[in-house]
């Protein structure tokens, strides 16, 4: 009836997943885990580098789009049996937390607290905001797969 | 001074939003989680008011790093006077929409969003940073746009993207515009800004090229948030869609941040050397035709949501006006009237949203008789509804007084043009007051007049409505302490030395002159 | 490379207002999602090239001299981006929402329905 409804043909097959391509199901197998590595890295990188929780997020969720378009939406629900509103809400809550923690010691919101551990010759430099960089990519994942599951959805019915 | 608890403005709303996305499923808690929230913010800020009453700064530099670097949060007259309004008008908001808003919508996101608001109209209020308070009025859209669309009826969706598209253009070049600032002058700060303004205003060394055209854009970017003429066409098709408690509060609060985006920026920086030969008349004219196109709007209406909804335009050009003086008794004019507008409006709007119960419409031909059977609800229109036209003592007067008084020396045509204005509001007022209250009830038309949202109590809704008009009374009989916060601001915001010496911007002029050099 | 930088933009916008004059609300969108990233391309643009002519890095100017580029503008396209990736989604969402409410997308048909029926009635939750 309307175009902007019209029943999206995904490149890849039908979005319940049962006319993916092989190649692209067995390729997402590979990409899925090296995606989350590299997110991993990028947040724990984004300190002092080029990344960051949000960087970290999007790559993350590209990730798990792909799983979610070739596998369909049940083998998505069974990986993630969350609903992403929770990812958000723990997300969030694990930011505003890190943000406020500082005020109950008197200094500033958002004030990152540092710490050195010496494991053996290395230094490990840690930072409470590294957590503050988790909640953002918890955040981000949850709305960026909550939006697009949603409109997924909303094309798929 | 510095006052590192002033995060808490914005850490609270943000808190009080997470845990109610928790408490979904359980609309009281997320009520008096709301409340509680609400509360605790209009305590702190009223407590943080009264210490400055003397004019202090209090500062925040948000994870230590000293401004210009950083994110600096400033609590000042002009931003604690609002803030403590804005909690007011909330806080009666909510209360009123326990018993009136329909539970299909406040179901789900509600709650949430209404704190995701506050938090950034909060964080608009105390920001002392150009890019912070494009992203507080991004966090505050978003959380409009949402209670914008949540309940979604016909006619909200054919008119929500309208205010979603016409504020995202805004907020495009307000990023635009930003990015411009700081290659210009290589900081984002405001109160750096108004310093490099002031020492290159002492030293005569001219304003980077092409500054006035920076003032004009951020006018027009603040012009649409905030309803100037000629931006102002998207409000009358919005605001009369939502629920009624959501209009009451976005009336009040939303158009007044664009004003007071142009009230912290412009008397400290943008309206400074040349900018200012371009940026008062602009501010001049627009004051006038956005006061008197406003009211005529208003009185050609016939339902008393549109009416209302229309007023909040002309009374955004008497905040213009007081800002195209920009002295500093008309700054705080133009403040104190804010803050009793916010109050009155709203109030206002809450009164509406009752009378609609009553009589199952705002048609003004259909409605009759209601001051008869609602006694109350009469007197609180009807103290409401002068202090927006300001008959003395009510709140309205003051601020009127002072805008006119200073006006009359500068432009003379726009003091006669506010007074023209009153009148047209005495009689827009008077029309709901006669033909909703006063005259007999008319014959049904046979119309289905039923309530569109069934309630069991209208208990909230009157506690609402009765602590906004006790608050507009207080600002009207009160108006002498009030108007001395808002004279300090006024003096703030045209010598920002105070200002200035309290945020303490590291010096960094010199290196500025340098990399513009090289 | 700024001047390239500078039709970059002059491009996008143009091609950004060419969509939002549509009467479809789908090119409308669309039209405002590249004027966001003309925007983002635009602080590039006016931040300067980050190298300078005769060699040599374009410092940040509040930190004065030192080895660093200004990492600034990047830092405020960030923030831009993020925020325009959600009111995309958003934006994107409320028009499904107002397609299956209202049955079109088009400006003039969405008016015509926004007149004929004042008030909050006649709606279908």
């Amino acid at each position: 009836m309307r175009p902007f409804l019209r029943r999206t043909r995904w490149p890849v097959g039908g979005p319940i997943g049962g006319t993916s391509s092989v190649i692209l199901r067995t390729a997402v197998r590979l990409i899925l885990p090296l995606t989350f590595l590299f997110a991993v890295y990028a947040a724990l990188k984004g300190h002092n580098g080029p990344g960051g929780g949000f960087i970290a997020g999007l790559v993350a969720s590209v990730g798990l789009c792909t799983y979610r378009m070739s596998y369909g939406y049940q083998a998505f629900h069974r990986l993630v049996p969350l609903h992403p509103r929770w990812l958000v809400f723990i997300g969030l809550g694990l930011a505003v937390g890190v943000a406020a923690l500082p005020l109950a010691a008197g200094n500033p919101v958002l004030r990152s607290a540092a710490t050195s551990i010496h494991l053996g010759n290395a230094d490990l430099h840690l930072v409470s905001s590294t957590a503050f960089d988790l909640g953002v990519l918890m955040v981000v994942v949850g709305v960026a797969i909550g939006m697009i599951s949603r409109l997924d959805e909303e094309a798929e019915r | 001074m510095t006052n590192d608890l002033l995060g808490l403005l914005v850490v609270i709303p943000l808190a009080s939003a997470v845990v109610s996305v928790a408490l979904i499923g359980h609309p009281t808690h997320q009520r008096v989680l709301g409340l509680a929230s609400q509360l605790t913010m209009l305590a702190l800020a009223l407590t943080w008011l009264v210490r400055i009453r003397d004019g202090e700064v209090m500062v925040s530099q948000m994870g230590s790093w000293r401004a210009p670097f950083g994110i600096t949060l400033v609590f000042d007259s002009l931003s604690g006077l609002l803030l403590c309004a804005g909690l007011i008008v909330a806080i009666s908001c909510s209360i009123h929409s326990f018993s009136l808003i329909d539970p299909q919508i406040e179901r789900r996101y509600f709650h949430p969003l209404v704190q995701l608001l506050l938090m950034g109209i909060n964080q608009s209020f105390l920001t002392g940073d150009l890019f912070n308070l494009f992203v507080a009025f991004e966090i505050m859209l978003m959380a409009s746009y949402g209670l914008l669309s949540i309940g979604h009826t016909r006619q909200q969706m054919a008119q929500a993207y309208k205010y979603l598209l016409l504020n995202l253009v805004g907020s495009t070049v307000f990023v635009i515009t930003a990015g411009l600032v700081y290659g210009m002058t290589g900081t984002l700060n405001i109160a750096d800004l108004a310093r490099m303004v002031v020492e290159r205003t002492e030293a005569g060394v001219p304003l980077p090229t092409g500054f006035t055209g920076l003032s004009v854009l951020l006018l027009i970017v603040f012009g649409l948030k905030g309803a100037f003429f000629p931006l102002w066409f998207w409000l009358p098709d919005t605001y009369h869609t939502f629920p009624i408690s959501i209009a009451a509060l976005f009336s009040g609060l939303l158009t007044k941040i664009g004003v007071y985006a142009v009230l912290r920026t412009f008397p400290l920086v943008f309206a400074a050397g040349e900018a200012r030969d371009v940026i008062l008349p602009l501010l001049a004219i627009s004051a006038g035709f956005t006061m008197f196109l406003g009211v005529l709007g208003a009185v050609s209406q016939n339902q008393v949501r549109r009416i209302l909804a229309i007023h909040v335009i002309s009374q955004v050009g008497y905040m213009v006006f007081g800002l195209s003086l920009m002295t500093a008794a008309s700054l705080a004019g133009a403040l104190y009237y804010m803050v009793q507008h916010m109050v009155v409006k709203s109030s206002l709007f809450l009164c509406c949203g009752v009378m609609e119960q009553h009589a199952g419409t705002d048609d003004l031909d259909e409605i009759g008789g209601l001051a008869r059977r609602h006694r109350w609800l009469a007197t609180a229109f009807l103290v409401a509804a002068l202090s927006l036209v300001g008959l003395p003592p009510l709140s309205g007067f003051f601020g009127k007084l002072v805008l006119i008084r200073e006006g009359w020396s500068i432009h003379w045509w726009l003091s006669t043009l506010a007074l023209a204005t009153g009148a047209l509001t005495l009689l827009s007022m008077l029309k709901i007051w006669t033909l909703s209250f006063w005259r007999t009830e008319p014959a049904p038309s046979g119309a289905d007049r039923r309530p569109t949202v069934r309630v069991e109590s209208l208990r909230g809704a009157h506690v609402g409505i009765g602590v906004l008009v006790a608050t507009a009374l207080f600002v009207g009989l009160a108006a002498e302490p009030i108007y001395d916060i808002a004279f300090h601001a006024g003096q703030q915001l045209t010598d920002p030395t105070a200002y200035i010496e309290a945020v303490d911007p590291l010096r960094i002029a010199a290196a500025v002159e340098s990399s513009a050099a090289g | 490379m700024t001047t390239v930088l500078a039709v970059c933009v002059a491009v996008l916008v143009t091609v950004s207002i060419y969509l939002m004059l549509s009467r479809e609300l789908k090119s409308v969108a669309m039209g405002v999602f590249v004027l966001g990233h003309g925007a983002n391309l635009a602080i590039i643009a006016m931040s300067g090239s980050p190298v300078l002519p005769g060699g040599g890095l374009r410092n940040p100017p509040i930190l004065g001299s030192s080895d660093l580029v200004d990492a600034l503008p990047q830092a405020l396209i960030l923030t831009a981006i993020v925020i325009n990736f959600a009111v995309m989604g958003f934006l994107l969402t409320l028009l499904i929402v107002t397609a299956r409410r209202t049955g079109t997308l088009n400006v003039d048909e969405l008016a015509t329905l926004g007149r004929s029926n004042p008030g909050p009635e006649g709606d279908d939750r």
